[in-house]
């Protein structure tokens, strides 16, 4: 029933899930974590407060991956979770929010996200389905538009947290240009240069899957994240054996990956 | 009966089993979960596919108002209209009727404008990395200098002026590459995969509700 040579990802994978799944109870107890500051997340009332000074609008975008993809589906829904709180912080305080969608099939969701916001505001009225806007399903259709759209509306900040390719830099740079406050994060390592370069703040790696917990300071969701650090001992030592074991010309540890 | 259906529970079980659905097959050969997770690949392609519609609905509205308002450049809004239109006629799978893939309007907007278009917007990140590299190589502390020193070294490691003279460099960029690079690399690789396990953990058990409505506040 079990297929060779993926057992020991499985077990790994469900170490890691029993990790994560233990500090979640435990935080339902009452242990929660202490959670570092993340300085990019932190930025995003500063970016919205900029918006409503300005009179400008907020452009948030989710990426351009679509919601199927392993690596860059979990992407998406993390920059999807960041949109809910921009949203419902741009509401709050009056800032006018655009979303560029690249993926139909994610444009449904994102729509939902901020006229529930606007909902539970209790302004249902002003919500305008226009604001969630269907770009192109093309990347460079996307990206030209994206630009065309930031050269337009001129907003005061430009959140981009999710799965970038190369239209990374080009985003990066006319947000630059049109002196946009910008907030990026992707967990593309070949894209991350991109953003740290262009932009005022940029999430790496695994900060935008964090973002959620972060902003929404929710307990159980809080304590997931120390679940993560069991996986990252987990990968030092075997990071560390590895070398070891390869140093002494042993191949038992690729044997037992190969289960 | 309409609440019940509006019920956040509903999304939350649907995502659970789904998920479940793809990863369990991966790991365990069972003919029954293979089977289901094949059925549930082929209604996600119906799904997505559907969906281009939505995307359509979007368009119309944004530059249908546009065009409609005589907002600024709202003769742009026209010509993508029309494009998008001939576009989707002249491509519908009906080839008795000269329609489709084979299609000469279709294929002469594909391959003479959209293909073009796509590598006009490609190439210009050439400007866009100079750009770029302008400001990240302004050594204003200690990282940034690095990021200079390296980025020196790698571009001068292309640039065959350099090699011919300093062929040290190429043995420069190689470690640059192999050892800070691909560490740091790899290092953002598993941070990365250790917290899309968590996030789905998280989705699983139903507590992370920032991509449903309001973060099932609704």
């Amino acid at each position: 029933m079990l297929i060779t040579g993926r057992n020991f990802g499985l077990l790994l994978l469900l170490v890691i899930m029993a990790s994560v799944y233990y500090f979640i109870k435990s935080a339902e107890k009452g242990k929660v974590p202490t959670l570092r500051r993340i300085a990019g997340i932190d930025a995003i009332d500063e970016a919205i407060g900029r918006a409503v000074e300005m009179g400008r609008p907020v452009i948030c975008s989710h990426g351009i991956a679509d919601l199927r993809g392993a690596t860059s589906g979990p992407q998406t829904l993390a920059g999807l979770s960041v949109l809910s709180y921009v949203s419902k912080k741009a509401i709050e305080t009056g800032a006018k929010v655009i979303v560029p969608v690249r993926q139909a099939e994610v444009w449904p969701i994102a729509a939902d996200i901020v006229e529930t916001e606007y909902k539970l505001a209790g302004r249902d009225e002003e919500f305008d389905e226009g604001d969630i806007r269907f770009l192109s399903p093309d990347q460079f259709g996307y990206s030209s538009n994206y630009m065309g759209l930031m050269m337009r509306e001129k907003p005061a900040a430009n959140i981009m947290i999710g799965a970038y390719w190369a239209e990374s830099l080009q985003l990066g740079e006319t947000g630059n240009r049109v002196g946009a406050f910008q907030i990026s994060g992707t967990a593309q390592t070949s894209q991350i240069p991109f953003f740290l370069v262009t932009t005022d703040y940029c999430l790496i790696g695994e900060e935008i899957y964090s973002a959620g917990a972060y902003l929404t300071n929710d307990a159980p969701l809080i304590a997931s994240l120390a679940g993560q650090d069991v996986g990252r001992i987990i990968a030092v030592v075997l990071c560390v054996l590895g070398a070891l074991f390869s140093t002494v010309g042993s191949d038992l540890l690729l044997k037992i990956f190969g289960m | 009966m309409s609440e019940k259906l509006r019920s956040i529970e509903i999304p939350i079980i649907i995502t659970a089993i789904c998920t479940l659905l793809q990863v369990i097959p991966y790991y365990l050969d069972i003919q029954f979960l293979d089977n289901a997770s094949a059925i549930e690949r082929d209604w996600m392609l119906l799904i997505v596919n559907m969906a281009v519609f939505v995307g359509v609905i979007s368009i119309g509205q944004v530059h249908g108002r546009k065009i409609m308002r005589r907002a600024k450049n709202w003769e742009y809004s026209i010509i993508l209209m029309v494009a998008m239109i001939i576009m989707a006629l002249t491509g519908l799978p009906i080839e008795s009727i000269g329609l489709g893939l084979d299609n000469t309007i279709y294929n002469f907007l594909f391959i003479q404008v959209l293909t073009p278009l796509g590598s006009t917007m490609y190439s210009i990140l050439a400007f866009f990395i100079t750009s770029a590299a302008y400001r990240a190589f302004r050594a204003r502390n200690i990282e940034a200098a690095l990021i200079l020193v390296s980025g020196t070294i790698v571009v001068m490691s292309n640039a065959p002026l350099f090699t011919s003279s300093l062929p040290f460099l190429i043995t420069w960029k190689n470690w640059i590459f192999d050892v800070p690079n691909t560490a740091t690399m790899r290092g953002v690789m598993m941070g990365a995969a250790l917290g899309a396990i968590a996030l789905a953990v998280r989705t699983l058990m139903g507590i992370e509700r920032g991509y449903l409505r309001g973060g099932g506040t609704d």
